[in-house]
């Protein structure tokens, strides 16, 4: 293969993604005077992206497997609307290297890796034998063919418990299971197949010792049109629920210069030996001074904007310049990390309630604007968070000049949001921020687990506060019964007669 | 509670509510009228339907000596654009519905008085 660039043209991006991360691939291509294609659900039609997007397009019903999952409809709907390329965002068919392929096989070009290339990394088990001829060191586990129960149970005793199972297809944490002891391995390997099967449509699973005090921690890599891969630095992500993040920064509080060093060395090789192109994350774990691929991720990640904000670069514009072959390292590319920053995933759950999910109208929603704050959202007032989808309604991201300094920047903000019509995990942020452990740094995969296994406990006194908010009430009523007599357009806190009829915001 | 910098919205029957960085809400019912909530606490459930509101009547289902089931739809207010849908939290039969179609009422005003079946 050669390496001659080829300019191609794209004009219009057809986007197979919802929420917050559809809102940032538009932007990023009206900054780029590109034409932006929606391909939504029946659902979406709620959002911002909608609205956004200089062209929409149905392709399908709320079910996921009905929409965004489904690989005709949103290759049919992206033709049909004029695209020449697909934007997969992350998390639905951005690392389903047969989506990206069939987007080749349509003339449409897909806006990430190569097929090959997701193939190679995105199963686990072949991205496995990858790392090994990278040299990259890996955690204990099995990853054969040999799918059968029988052999999978041997294999767990084999690395020792604990183990974790994962889907060999999968990501975020569905399909996971820890085993601690022998005698739920059986029902934990079998339920994580169902899993797996039904989310991914593999049952394909891999076993791992488990580490017990290991830091979650990962570098961004970047392939151009040439060839060439690098590393934009690394982020820290141990703040996770369930094998969920909630909470990323960059750069990672806890690597040395010379860990930092050879991470990022093994991130970049193993990216080369792939052929890798776009933006890539290349996931490790560390414990006692140790690192262990986890993972390769070949998509945009949801907490790209962290490394954004430390490195001073827009990987979704990287993204779509290399898409049209018109991007390229250069030796002027010396990128040295600055400051701190944080991001927090706002999810519409019940803090107080174990987080169950929240759903419901999105009344008032406020994000307070500052120097070196960043709101993604995807859904504004009016809108309606359902239970089709992922919970996060937004993502908050900050930057400051020390972590201390960001912690506090990031607190601030948060307390000063405001979103009503369904519960968030606002307070449940706060705490995790304040906790003097991650202040400290030294939070491992394990903090949420370790200290705050159960719901929230609200501190306020219940009798007092219905109380105050029947005070408050009563005090509304009368405000809004005197104004509307004086001035019966002025509603701009009421939810009009159908919410559903009429979008509305304040104006 | 004496800092009265709040800000607060209705939405779909429920007001939330932002005072001190801290947001929560409630069902407008147990804001609305003093009682109500206080005999359901007690085990029985309320047999009085009271606007929530200053507002009109815009719709009534029921009529004296009608059979209601848990949850069925009464009557329909609407204030300040918005509606707002009273429903009969326990099985009844309907004693007196004491107000007509589009007549305004005030907050707390008895609007149906039902007979809670046991």
């Amino acid at each position: 293969m050669n390496n001659v660039v080829i300019k191609k043209e794209i004009k219009t991006v057809a986007i197979a993604n919802r929420g917050e991360v559809a809102v940032r691939i538009i932007k990023a291509c009206e900054e780029l005077g590109l034409t932006t294609v929606l391909l939504h659900s029946e659902a979406d039609i709620n959002s911002r992206a909608y609205r956004m997007a200089d062209r929409t397009v149905c392709i399908g019903k709320s079910p996921t497997a009905e929409s965004y999952l489904n690989i005709q409809s949103n290759i049919q709907g992206a033709i049909a609307m004029g695209a020449d390329a697909i934007h997969p965002g992350f998390g639905f068919l951005s690392e389903n290297a047969d989506f990206a392929q069939a987007c080749f096989d349509a003339g449409l070009i897909f806006i990430g890796p190569s097929a090959e290339s997701i193939r190679l990394l995105g199963d686990k088990i072949s991205c496995k034998a990858l790392a090994l001829k990278a040299g990259l060191p890996l955690v204990p586990g099995y990853q054969g063919a040999d799918q059968t129960v029988e052999r999978l149970l041997i294999e767990v005793e084999k690395i020792g418990l604990p183990v974790i199972v994962k889907a060999a297809a999968g990501g975020g944490g569905r399909g996971m299971k820890l085993i601690t002891d022998l005698s739920s391995a059986r029902d934990l390997i079998e339920s994580a197949q169902r899993e797996s099967l039904s989310a991914f449509g593999s049952d394909k699973i891999f076993l791992e010792k488990y580490l017990n005090k290991a830091k979650h921690i990962e570098f961004q890599i970047f392939g151009d049109c040439t060839g060439q891969v690098q590393h934009l630095f690394d982020r820290e992500c141990s703040v996770q629920r369930r094998h969920q993040k909630i909470i990323e920064e960059a750069t990672s509080p806890s690597l040395t210069d010379d860990l930092r060093r050879q991470m990022g060395a093994a991130a970049v090789a193993i990216g080369q030996i792939a052929n890798y192109k776009s933006a890539g994350t290349v996931e490790f774990l560390l414990q006692d001074g140790q690192f262990y691929l986890l993972e390769v991720n070949t998509r945009l990640q949801v907490e790209h904007p962290v490394t954004e904000e430390v490195i001073g670069v827009d990987l979704v514009k990287m993204q779509l310049l290399t898409a049209m072959n018109k991007f390229i390292f250069t030796n002027q590319d010396i990128r040295i990390p600055r400051g701190h920053s944080i991001e927090c995933r706002v999810y519409a759950e019940n803090s107080y309630q174990g987080g169950v999910p929240s759903m419901g109208i999105l009344g008032r929603v406020e994000w307070p604007e500052g120097p070196r704050r960043r709101f993604e959202f995807g859904f504004e007032s009016g809108d309606t968070i359902t239970s089709f989808y992922d919970p996060m309604i937004a993502k908050v991201i900050v930057w400051d000049e020390t972590r201390p300094r960001a912690i506090e920047k990031m607190i601030h903000v948060l307390n000063q949001s405001v979103v009503f019509g369904v519960h968030t995990n606002i307070p449940y942020l706060i705490e995790i921020l304040s906790h003097p452990e991650f202040i400290s740094g030294v939070m491992t995969t394990q903090f949420i687990e370790t200290y705050f296994p159960e719901a929230l406990k609200s501190k306020h006194n219940e009798a007092l506060r219905l109380e105050n908010s029947k005070k408050i009430y009563k005090e509304f009523i009368q405000k809004k019964s005197n104004s509307s007599k004086s001035n019966f357009d002025q509603s701009n806190a009421a939810v009009p007669l159908s919410p559903w009829q009429s979008y509305w915001r304040n104006v | 509670m004496d800092n009265n910098n709040y800000t607060c919205e209705i939405i779909n029957q429920k007001m939330w509510i932002k005072q001190n960085g801290e947001i929560w809400c409630y069902d407008i019912l147990d804001l609305a009228n003093e009682g109500i909530r206080r005999k359901k606490s007690v085990g029985s459930s309320a047999d009085k339907i009271l606007s929530l509101m200053p507002g009109k009547i815009t719709k009534i289902f029921v009529k004296d000596g009608d059979l209601v089931k848990e949850g069925q739809t009464l009557v329909v207010m609407e204030a300040m654009k918005m509606e707002y849908t009273l429903k009969s939290s326990s099985a009844a039969t309907v004693e007196k519905v004491f107000v007509n179609l589009n007549q305004q009422v005030s907050l707390s005003e008895l609007l149906v008085q039902l007979n809670l079946i046991k």
